[in-house]
């Protein structure tokens, strides 16, 4: 008998120092109260200790993660165990702390950072939390496929046919609206964006993509909504403007107070992006593939994940069965591939190859991520490849000082000719986009 | 054996020699040939005592090990060469009367050997004796001998502080570590009482009281009894440490004050074998030994001879090690679930627990998480708590649960010692040792009369994964590394040794043969006892299995019993004990609970397999440990209470072990052979600036490689896939030995692009030939068991490295020259790419892998990182295919589609890796890099396998073709 249900997670938040509950997500049944009085309460008890508990695991792979932020908002992850048996315990773990630590940015990024770490009103700081109810939800679902950032922190980009003209009209319009941060978004992933947007933390990057998704996905043609940037300026907020242009592209612009919606609306949207109406609806032809015609992929490439380490950018697509060897009933369906593809990468990146950020924090944070182990620090020689044959297909991973490669493969191409296919398909795609 | 015992006889001979008058001369001679004699009539002394019979503990368990005459002189032998350096600054003459004493002993073993009438030897070597000293004493000179007379003079030092007022003297205290065997006494018939007793029995220390007493009276002072000492005894333990001098005065051993009243009783209360430590009153001139040198004489106190590792064994100072570790977090628990509310004691809940330290006191207190999350999250989740991670300050500790009905175990390691992807294995492990021994861990913990052997249980657990180098320092094998350690072991399977098939079928005929008998005869023994005594008490040997130097020869155990056994060796260190020359006898004995039979009684409702108890004894001499399976009850007589071992077992074990000896030469013949398969040294293809030499060699045998090369290209056409790996291996390697051979811009064009590999490849990049290919080179992979007997054949190849076969290839014929080159090499290519591999075979519970001394034989300074690499590595991989495992079962049919599947089963997982040599001092080139593969392969067909290998990346390889190359030359 169990409360959680297989393979799904559920979120809970609390106050760290009380432990009142703020809400809870996810998972169709909540868990009882008691459940999540006691585990809250064995993470306070260990705080007494001076012993942080971080994770835990149990047969068929299910999960409990504990973080609590700030020293205010204590957010707990369970993860119901899978029906697979333990395939990917430890793959669940890593999503799970990313998970966390979203949901925790998603929090700072609409209330802001004041508003969490000095509760006064804990009914009033509930009734305001479920503003952030429907990005968080997002985070919790994953509902859009193909959408990696949350993963990688690497923003999810799409590589337009012709970027140029693009970028000249996102930075136009940037200082026409008297900014330095604007971005376009097509089909959810960032087509162009100024300078300074890229300078972001990669962090806030992908969650003001998920934020914009959010919000475009309400329909509305335009809005303006209050940002606070969880690194860059968690208490004082920006306001984001955010106009679709067509649907499926959406051009926003962080900005302070000067610019009304109003009147970014009537006269720099109309002056900056009229006259690219044709660029954008090949942009939009461009879909999920987020790679130009102009980059033929090989055939024998089911799905690619490719990483520029040092912009922080991705890019990521899944071949639809239907262009593919005739849709082979082999081939693992296309849910399937973009989920085989993230974990690919984190098996990855947990074991083999380093992720910037964390090489980046500070040790004591790094093990407060709970990102723990860094096994990947125990080779004495540096891991530049890998590869995994599963019963599904074949997926390998490449890794290069300034991109990242994953790749999944159809099982009837010969191993030793995977790592002929991953180095092709990275020249390829670099030599095409210069990505 | 008969050299060693005909040694002690020599030792005993010598001492009462010395010692006593030479009236006494002939019967003692007498009294020693007969010992001799019935020692080497029958080897395993049945007409004496065994040495380990008092250590048979109550419950019958019996754990007696017994350092090897050599491996304590060796260790000896390092601490009196520190006492030699210290004291060399002190006493000039020191020096030539070791190197006397030195001679001596070569002398003694020579004639040991050639068996010279004892007699003779002990006359000649007193009459040496007798004039050396009396030259030394003449040599201390001017002494009155008549004043001083009492205390001989001294062979090893000059007194000087004893002339009159000359120096001041200064009385220090130095402490010195002497080997101990009480053993060696059992067979002398000699009462101890007329000579020196145990002081100079055990110890080879003179005392004279009526000499001190007479110091004493000159003195006009009634002292208290010191035990001055006034002379040595050749060869004992206190001549051989080189630190005990004439004149110095015994204090303590181990702390204990000693005089001379109870000096008997102390040293008669030192159980076994054992190292003992004591406190020396020595007399220092002040002008002489300045500062520098006292705080030499401190220092000698320093490195105990003998490794931790023996001593923990022997259960000795296990403190000192634990308190190297205590800042480290570690823990065991048994906690019970169930709590009596009604009796609110403290920690009431806490059925074991160790260590007591201040880190592990944290993990303690806060066992109220592991209690809470254990009963909670079963429900919540619907599977038993594995592990959780938890922060003590900056340092994450992985705890590892497992719930036996209602008590829990929870084990805390820290993370950087055991990953979270190896705790689950690592506390399996655990357990099931355990319960082999305990047959429950209920019974292991719930009885108090166990906690002090489980300490020494977790000690040695703990300190095997904290600090393993320490625990093996002192010997001479290389540092293990942690990786190494928790994957090797983490294998459900022994390392097997791989013999010649003339060695292997010797071994298998003598084994069998000598176990035949010994059922038989002991079959007729308990016919005799039960005929003439009414006694009833017989075990059936269920099976045995023989290691040599820690790897495994020959099996015929069932494999979960021999797993068990195999953790039950690995958890006691018995295996790298054995293979380091340590062992001079080990008898263990006790009950054990295998976990399939205690297993296959319960699930089998029909059939119930004959219950009975089950004994484990294990015998070592030397290099050789045999692991004999005994079962009583069921077939056999019942066993009541806990039986101890008997002699008739032990000895019987003991003699096939004797027997087995005549095959030593051929096995140790097999582990000096160059490794087979061929392994290259890392080093080989990295020029680094100390490998000149290496690369010189290397491109002038180039022209007969590039000839090899073309032949496995010529010969080979009808094989596409093997062209290929030729072709590309002949274009591959005059680049190496031309110039740097993996500069990253080689290594990109060779591979990196694939602008070289593409056109061979394109035809099989479509899936039909693809597949075609591979049911090809999988039938090939049988077939090619051409090589199979061969790959072992050719072990005798003075050159580990095929590179340096030139010299031997110009006297082939082109075809032998490739037959052989293919015979010997596990990789395809011309060159050997292979650097490392572990084949586990899982039906029977064995994996090879390169031996050490192989490994040792490539030396090189980036090959240890490579294999410490490797095992790393390794450990990922079996985690992935582990996590896969359960899942394995489920086929595609009930196959949840979508979401929550994992990665699924995985077959294959490889990691390409790049190293640069350490420390490139050369700015202006880039240091040279080589990328080398370590991919592991699990195979269900024909038998499971799992297979690891570890390979240069100029060729292309398919570890299946490897595996099966492998494994069809072993003939498992």
């Amino acid at each position: 008998m169990m409360m959680l249900q297989h393979g799904s997670t559920q979120l809970i938040c609390l106050t760290a120092s009380s432990g009142v509950p703020l809400f809870t997500r996810g998972a169709s049944k909540q868990l009882p109260f008691s459940v999540i009085g006691s585990l809250n309460g064995v993470h306070m008890f260990g705080g007494g200790q001076g012993v942080v508990l971080s994770c835990c695991e149990t047969e068929g792979g299910g999960k409990v993660v504990w973080r609590v932020f700030q020293d205010s908002v204590m957010l707990i992850a369970v993860s119901g165990g899978e029906q697979g048996g333990a395939c990917s315990s430890k793959e669940e773990q890593v999503r799970l702390q990313r998970l966390l630590e979203n949901v925790w940015s998603c929090m700072v990024l609409v209330l802001g950072q004041d508003e969490l770490t000095n509760v006064r009103n804990v009914e009033r700081l509930k009734r305001d939390l479920r503003s952030c109810f429907s990005l968080i939800d997002q985070l919790l679902e994953e509902r859009q496929e193909g959408i990696m950032g949350n993963l990688t922190y690497c923003a999810d980009s799409l590589l337009p046919p012709n970027p140029t003209l693009l970028q000249e009209a996102v930075d136009g319009f940037a200082q026409a609206a008297d900014s330095e941060f604007s971005c376009l978004i097509v089909h959810g992933r960032i087509a162009a964006a100024t300078e300074k947007w890229w300078r972001l933390a990669p962090q806030e990057v992908v969650l003001l993509s998920a934020l914009l998704r959010s919000l475009s996905a309400s329909g509305s043609a335009s809005c303006d909504y209050p940002v606070f940037l969880p690194q860059g300026s968690p208490t004082v907020a920006h306001r984001l403007l955010r106009f679709q242009l067509l649907p499926g592209a959406d051009v926003c612009v962080l900005c302070g107070p000067t610019p009304s919606l109003h009147r970014a609306e009537s006269g720099l949207v109309g002056r900056f992006w009229t006259p690219l109406v044709e660029t954008l609806r090949d942009c939009l032809a461009v879909g999920e593939r987020c790679l130009p015609g102009s980059v033929s992929l090989r055939p024998d490439v089911l799905a690619l994940l490719l990483i520029n380490r040092e912009t922080r950018r991705s890019v990521s697509c899944v071949r639809t069965s239907t262009n593919h060897l005739l849709g082979d009933p082999l081939l693992p369906s296309k849910a399937r591939c973009w989920e085989l593809l993230k974990l690919f990468y984190i098996f990855s990146t947990t074991r083999y190859f380093t992720q910037e950020e964390i090489l980046c924090a500070l040790p004591e944070e790094r093990a407060q991520r709970g990102n723990t182990e860094d096994f990947v620090l125990g080779f004495s020689h540096q891991p530049l490849q890998c590869y995994l044959v599963t019963e599904e297909c074949k997926s390998y991973g490449l890794q290069t000082p300034q991109h990242q490669l994953f790749l999944l493969i159809p099982l009837s191409v010969p191993t030793f000719a995977l790592r002929t296919v991953a180095t092709q398909t990275l020249s390829d795609i670099v030599a095409a986009t210069g990505f | 054996m008969a050299s060693a015992n005909a040694r002690k006889c020599t030792e005993k001979t010598l001492c009462r020699g010395q010692t006593e008058e030479d009236d006494a001369e002939h019967e003692h001679d007498s009294d020693c040939e007969s010992t001799s004699s019935s020692f080497n009539s029958s080897d395993c002394s049945n007409d004496l005592e065994p040495e380990w019979l008092d250590d048979i503990q109550k419950n019958g368990e019996l754990f007696y090990l017994e350092l090897s005459e050599g491996e304590e002189e060796a260790a000896l032998a390092s601490a009196a060469n520190q006492g030699v350096a210290t004291n060399h600054v002190r006493f000039s003459e020191k020096e030539a009367e070791v190197i006397t004493e030195e001679n001596k002993k070569q002398r003694c073993s020579s004639w040991t050997k050639g068996e010279p009438p004892l007699k003779r030897l002990a006359r000649i070597l007193r009459r040496k004796r007798r004039p050396s000293q009396r030259r030394v004493g003449g040599k201390d000179g001017g002494k009155d001998n008549s004043t001083l007379s009492s205390p001989p003079a001294s062979i090893l030092k000059n007194q000087p502080g004893q002339r009159q007022g000359v120096m001041v003297q200064q009385q220090q205290l130095k402490e010195v570590c002497v080997y101990l065997n009480p053993k060696r006494l059992g067979g002398s018939s000699t009462p101890l009482s007329d000579s020196g007793g145990l002081l100079e029995a055990l110890l080879g220390v003179v005392h004279r009281p009526s000499w001190s007493r007479g110091q004493a009276d000159s003195a006009g002072v009634r002292q208290e009894e010191r035990l001055t000492v006034h002379g040595l005894i050749p060869n004992s333990p206190a001549i051989k440490c080189g630190q005990i001098l004439i004149g110095d005065v015994l204090v303590a051993v181990d702390d204990v004050d000693v005089a001379s009243e109870n000096i008997e009783r102390v040293l008669s209360c030192i159980p076994g074998p054992t190292q003992v430590r004591l406190t020396l009153e020595t007399v220092a001139q002040v002008d002489r030994s300045n500062a520098s040198d006292t705080s030499s004489v401190h220092k000698t106190k320093a490195s105990p001879p003998v490794s931790q590792l023996v001593r923990l064994l022997w259960g000795e100072d296990t403190a000192e090690l634990q308190m190297s570790i205590r800042h480290i977090p570690h823990i065991v628990m048994y906690l019970s679930l169930k709590l009596d509310s009604a009796s609110p004691q403290d920690e009431e809940e806490i059925l074991y627990k160790y260590p007591v330290s201040e880190a592990s006191g944290q993990l303690k207190r806060v066992r109220g998480i592991f209690l809470t999350l254990s009963d909670m999250l079963e429900n919540v989740t619907g599977g038993r708590i594995l592990s959780s991670s938890l922060l003590l300050g900056n340092q994450l500790v992985h705890v590892g649960y497992w719930k036996q009905s209602n008590n829990l175990l929870v084990i805390g390691l820290p993370a950087d010692r055991v990953p979270l992807l190896y705790l689950q294995t690592v506390v399996g492990d655990v357990v099931r040792t355990l319960k082999v021994m305990y047959g429950s861990l209920d019974s292991a913990f719930c009885k108090a009369d166990h906690a002090p052997r489980l300490d020494h249980f977790f000690c040695l657990f703990f300190q095997q994964l904290i600090q393993p180098s320490r625990l093996r320092d002192g010997s001479s094998a290389p540092t293990p590394d942690v990786s190494g350690t928790l994957f090797l072991d983490g294998l459900p399977a022994v390392q097997w040794l791989t013999l010649p098939p003339e060695i292997k079928v010797h071994l298998w005929l003598t084994w069998r043969w000598i176990l035949f008998f010994l059922i038989l005869s002991l079959l007729i023994l308990e016919k005799c006892l039960r005929t003439f005594f009414g006694l009833r008490r017989l075990y059936v040997i269920l099976g045995s299995c023989l290691f040599y130097k820690s790897y495994l020869i020959a099996n015929h155990l069932p494999k979960d019993d021999l797993l068990d056994v195999c953790l039950y060796c690995q958890h006691y260190c018995l295996l790298p004990l054995a293979s380091e020359q340590r062992v001079g006898q080990l008898v263990i004995w006790r009950e054990v609970f295998p976990q399939q039979r205690a297993k296959g009684s319960s699930t089998a409702p029909g059939y119930s397999q004959p219950q009975g108890r089950h004994f484990l004894l294990i015998v070592g001499l030397r290099h050789f440990m045999q692991c004999v399976l005994l079962e009583a009850g069921g077939a056999a007589s019942t066993a009541l209470g806990s039986p101890g071992p008997d002699c008739v077992y032990v000895d019987q074990v003991k003699a096939t072990l004797l027997q087995l000896e005549v095959l030593e030469a051929g096995i140790e013949e097999r582990l000096n052979a160059p490794s087979a398969p061929c392994l290259s040294c890392a080093d080989w293809f990295l020029p680094a600036a100390t490998a000149r030499d290496r690369l010189d060699s290397l491109a002038s045998s180039s022209p007969v490689f590039s000839k090899i090369a073309s032949a496995v290209k010529g010969s080979s056409t009808g094989n596409r896939g093997r062209s290929l790996f030729g072709e590309k291996a002949r274009r591959s390697s005059p680049q190496r030995s031309l110039s740097d051979s993996g500069s990253e811009g080689q290594m990109d064009a060779g591979s990196g692009s694939g602008s070289s590999m593409a056109p061979g490849l394109s035809p099989h990049s479509t899936p039909d030939s693809g597949r075609k290919l591979g049911g090809r080179r999988d039938s090939l992979g049988s077939g090619g068991s051409d090589g199979s007997g061969g790959l072992f054949k050719i072990p005798r190849m003075k050159h580990p490295n095929p590179f340096y076969l030139g010299t031997l290839k110009k006297t082939l014929t082109e075809r032998e020259t490739e037959e052989m080159y293919n015979t010997m090499k596990l990789t395809s290519g011309a060159e050997n790419t292979l650097f490392h591999y572990v084949l586990m075979e899982t039906v029977q519970g064995i994996f090879i892998a390169p031996t050490n001394r192989e490994v040792a034989q490539l030396s090189g300074s980036i090959h240890p990182q490579l294999i410490r690499n490797f095992h790393h590595c390794c450990l990922s991989i079996r985690a992935a295919f582990q996590q896969s495992l359960p899942a394995r079962g489920r086929r595609a049919a009930d196959r949840p589609q979508g979401a929550g599947w994992g990665l699924g089963p995985v077959k294959e997982h490889g990691v390409l890796f790049q190293c640069k040599p350490e420390n490139w001092t050369d700015q202006r080139k880039p240091a040279p890099t080589m990328t080398y593969w370590v991919i592991g392969r699990m195979l269900l067909e024909p038998v499971p396998q799992e297979f690891y290998v570890c390979f240069h990346d100029s060729v292309a390889e398919v570890p299946v073709e490897m595996a099966f190359r492998l494994s069809f030359g072993l003939a498992f």
